[in-house]
């Protein structure tokens, strides 16, 4: 193909452009690059990397929790230490390895794969990695303070609740782990808009590589699947904080809505790690196998698949609790039909090698290991789908190898296999040979000789999570060779760690695209510049082998000639170019809302309910600050991003990148709200103590209070309808300004009715209602402010005919929070009449 | 985006069946509708295939409208429909072959 004639820009001098650009996207020099970087290379980087040394601290208490077994009568920890290990490694392994990572891969990659210079969000993507630092590091710190979680990484009630665990410890592991799922939403919300709108022009969805796919599959069910684990955690650190009893059975409550909700995120958290993995497999086997991928449009009908059915499995989690026939045969049915998508996934990988010419390069050996390994898991999850044999190996050791197989075959595996193919990208140099051969021969064998056999420890009866065994001689073999195992895989994954520190001090330096991958990732010079690249890749440009035409700026978009952060955006099914976005520049915002959101955290943990509104001033100050220095004040030309072809900037458009993430979070606000629902509706059906007491909501003063907040809420969206309407008169700011007095009133009739309300502590009903409210006053608090930071735009003349400034945000919050008050109200009045 | 949503209309479909009937399996076993006859069999199966069948003729009717095209829009919504069929049916089969609140 020859590039010079796709051009859609003069060539000019690459150097040049290399210098115009870096000077634009580079980080700050010194600490305030560390602490100000927005960059989605640097924080990809960072992301993986402190998720390796989460897997490093995992992998160590794992090592003591296989010393503690591998004696009968181990009295290397005690049981409450040993507790705190096996609830940490769980936790430290899911929480802060598995979806860390694969964010940081997410995050580094998905620009470079897709042809943009950086994710739709540079600051979220920031803010992001601060929770994550930070609430890790609370959770890790409490591990040094004796006072770590250790009522297992899932947290059951009753023995999570305040009476059985009175400590802070269980508190650690619901805000830490909260605080950090903070930094998944966002970057679920960071991702799915990037894929939908920051792709090489003219990429139509239906061409994009694989990895995109699997991506975009991912960060849906991350908004969708994240919530039910936030809200659980709220209402059991409620309950725990206030004693309101959504998990005590004598007072309403159930503490199978905690299972439920921790599974509802559970189950599909094993696709949410598997599918980013399977999209680095579908990307390296067809390269390493010379060849192109086989059956593209099975594999995203295989990836649609998964990400449905995995929703419809989670109680098969909960299979000897004691639910009905019918529901547990319903949820095993899926369980094992969920194994089709995933073994046509295996197929075409399989298919994709067959016709093909593989090359036994390092990462084609992981992807090897993850065959052999992750099928074996994917057959013994068939087995545990099967409801009798469930029953029969249910919380043993059988259990745990089946996870095993399944997370480090399905996800660090392929992982290791992404590394080490991209790292040429990441540091520019390449392997050092043999080292790495020897790291996955370990690895692969010292796993296998560890969780084999547990499969026939778990047969032989062994439960999980006990620290000695000394009746039962016959468990003395099968874990001591566990143990052995485990230390040879410790010594492969050092060795691992090891070979990378090499490559990236004494690798001699990588050509540019080693493997001779297809994909864009693969169409810069190594290792990978700031801005990715310095024009953006189109039509015939779309390819590894048009890097130098794009370097010499023929390209969509070339250099940063205004000094601005530029990308394009693109209609989302087409890919056809619709506008340029200006994303944001170095900034320290991120990690201080970080900080503030960590205080609140902070003084959760210590107790200090009194001191926490001053931290949520403190966030809505530092949130507003967000909002201030965006848009802008004038119109601007606009931009010539190809020959014959000029582009609007994004604040003189309505689809922003910021609207778009607006409704990937609304999307996840409404799995929260439709959980929120299902709670109500499972405790009122299924809990025993119900009905619940009469309540003192019926009167005339709450339907009043309810029916003012309704109206308030529906003029306030008229306001916004018309401030958008209106935008290029002076009417715009008078509509706001009522907008503003219309939230305010909203308000004040919603916490005028949480003096009405039953004592939540009385039953799980009042609790609930309690919980709808607050629900409703934070959503209508958001909208208000939305309202308020759109009257500033308005004052400050970020509004005209052509810009919006917060508006449409303004109005489509307006909307949720009006629909989901109604849908309360209407629930609270059906619970009075009924 | 048509396509987009014509692929998810079938799972979409089966997402919401399957709630549907799961929230009237936990209702009906609160609410003794087993006991509760109906016809040939009792109100709380009645009320669950009512759902069941409803839902698959939706299906059917979604995979008569996908589009006939052998592009790959067209091939993926086909596929989309297929996935929401067949979920449905397997999935919620066990209504006719266990007992409901045992």
């Amino acid at each position: 193909m020859n590039d010079q004639t796709q051009s859609v820009n003069p060539p000019q001098r690459a150097l040049t452009l290399h210098r115009e650009l870096t000077a634009v996207w580079s980080d700050l020099p010194g600490w305030r690059g560390v602490l100000a970087s927005v960059n989605h290379g640097t924080i990809g980087l960072r992301f993986m990397a402190t998720a390796c040394v989460f897997f490093a601290i995992g992998g160590v208490l794992s090592m003591l929790i296989r010393a503690q077994l591998a004696t009968p009568r181990g009295a290397f920890l005690d049981t409450a230490v040993y507790n705190q290990i096996f609830t940490m490694h769980g936790s430290i392994m899911m929480f802060l390895f598995a979806i860390p990572m694969l964010e940081g891969l997410a995050l580094w990659l998905l620009p470079k794969i897709l042809g943009a210079r950086d994710m739709a969000f540079p600051r979220l993507s920031a803010l992001g990695y601060w929770c994550y630092l930070f609430g890790g590091t609370i959770i890790l710190l409490s591990l040094l303070g004796g006072v770590a979680p250790d009522g297992g990484w899932f947290m059951y009630t009753p023995l999570s609740d305040k009476t059985h665990t009175p400590g802070i410890n269980a508190d650690v592991w619901l805000l830490g782990i909260t605080f950090v799922e903070i930094s998944a939403v966002a970057a679920a919300v960071e991702i799915t808009v990037t894929i939908l709108r920051c792709r090489s022009a003219d990429m139509p969805l239906t061409r994009m590589p694989l990895m995109g796919w699997y991506m975009l599959g991912t960060s849906v069910m991350m908004l969708v699947g994240f919530p039910p684990l936030i809200l659980g955690s709220i209402l059991l650190e409620l309950e725990r904080a206030f004693d309101w009893p959504f998990f005590d059975v004598t007072r309403g409550g159930d503490p199978l809505l905690w299972q439920h909700l921790f599974w509802l995120f559970g189950h599909p958290e094993v696709y949410i790690i598997f599918l980013p993995a399977a999209g680095a497999l579908s990307t390296i086997i067809p390269v390493l196998s010379r060849t192109t991928i086989l059956g593209y449009g099975t594999i995203v009908a295989a990836v649609l698949g998964l990400v449905f059915l995995s929703f419809g499995l989670w109680v098969h989690h909960m299979f000897t609790v004691g639910i009905p026939h019918m529901a547990l045969a319903f949820f095993s049915a899926a369980s094992a039909l969920v194994a089709v998508p995933t073994a046509v996934q295996v197929f075409a990988w399989i298919g994709t090698i067959w016709k093909g010419r593989p090359e036994l390069k390092l990462p084609m050996l992981y992807v090897l290991g993850f065959f052999l390994t992750f099928v074996m898991g994917g057959l013994t999850g068939v087995m545990l789908a099967i409801v009798p044999f469930n029953w029969q190996a249910h919380d043993t050791a059988f259990v745990t190898a089946h996870l095993h197989y399944v997370l480090i075959g399905g996800f660090v595996f392929p992982m290791l296999a992404a590394l080490t193919y991209w790292m040429p990208l990441i540091c520019g140099r390449a392997r050092v040979p043999r080292v790495g051969e020897a790291a996955f021969w370990l690895i692969l064998i010292g796993f296998h000789g560890t969780f084999f056999i547990m499969h026939l420890t778990g047969l032989l009866g062994m439960p999980r999570r006990i620290d000695v065994y000394p009746d039962n001689p016959e468990w003395i073999i099968p874990n001591l060779v566990s143990s052995i195992f485990s230390m040879v895989m410790a010594m492969g994954f050092a060795l691992f760690a090891f070979d990378i520190v090499m490559q990236v001090i004494f690798g001699a330096h990588s050509r540019r695209n080693p493997w001779r991958a297809p994909t864009l990732d693969w169409a810069m010079s190594l290792p990978a510049p700031a801005y990715n690249f310095a024009s953006l890749p189109g039509p015939g440009l779309d390819h590894a082998d048009a890097a130098v035409a794009l370097a010499r700026g023929t390209g969509w978009l070339p250099g940063a000639p205004r000094g601005w952060r530029e990308t394009l955006v693109v209609n989302a099914g087409s890919g056809r170019p619709e506008h340029v976005a200006v994303l944001p520049d170095n900034t320290m915002l991120p990690i201080a809302t970080a900080a503030v959101i960590g205080s609140f955290f902070m003084l959760m943990l210590a107790g200090l309910y009194w001191l926490t509104p001053l931290a949520l001033v403190a966030i809505v100050l530092t949130l507003w600050r967000w909002g201030a220095v965006m848009g802008a004040d004038t119109d601007h030309a606009p931009i010539l991003v190809a020959k014959g072809q000029s582009l609007p900037v994004h604040w003189q458009v309505r689809g922003t990148l910021a609207y778009g993430g607006a409704v990937a979070t609304l999307v996840a606000d409404s799995s929260l709200y439709a959980c929120l629902l299902f709670g109500v509706g499972f405790l009122s059906v299924v809990a025993p103590a119900w009905p619940a007491p009469e309540s003192g909501l019926s009167g005339l003063w709450s339907a009043m209070l309810i029916g003012v907040a309704l109206v308030a809420l529906t003029l306030g969206a008229l306001f916004a309808r018309r401030a958008e309407a209106r935008r290029g008169s002076a009417i715009a700011q008078t509509q706001t300004r009522l907008g503003v007095v219309s939230g305010v009133i909203a308000l004040v009739a919603l916490v005028s009715i949480a003096l009405l309300l039953d004592d939540p502590t009385r039953h799980a009903r009042d609790a609930l209602r309690g919980v709808l409210l607050g629900f409703a006053v934070v959503h209508m608090g958001i909208a208000t402010l939305l309202a308020a930071r759109s009257h500033a735009d308005a004052r400050d003349g970020r509004i005209s005919a052509q810009r919006r400034g917060a508006v449409p945000v303004w109005r489509l919050w307006q909307d949720f929070a009006l629909a989901t008050t109604a849908i309360s109200g209407l629930l609270v009045a059906a619970q009075e009449v009924l | 985006m048509r396509w987009a949503m014509g692929m998810l209309a079938g799972p979409t479909l089966w997402a919401v069946l399957f709630v549907v009937v799961y929230a009237l399996h936990g209702i009906g076993c609160a609410w003794g509708w087993p006991s509760v006859s109906f016809g040939p069999t009792s109100l709380h199966i009645a009320a669950m295939m009512g759902a069941w069948v409803a839902g698959l003729v939706l299906h059917l009717v979604l995979l008569w409208q996908m589009p006939k095209g052998h592009d790959r829009e067209g091939r993926l919504q086909r596929a989309g429909a297929w996935i929401g069929l067949v979920a449905s049916g397997v999935t919620l089969l066990p209504i006719v072959v266990t007992s409901s609140c045992g």
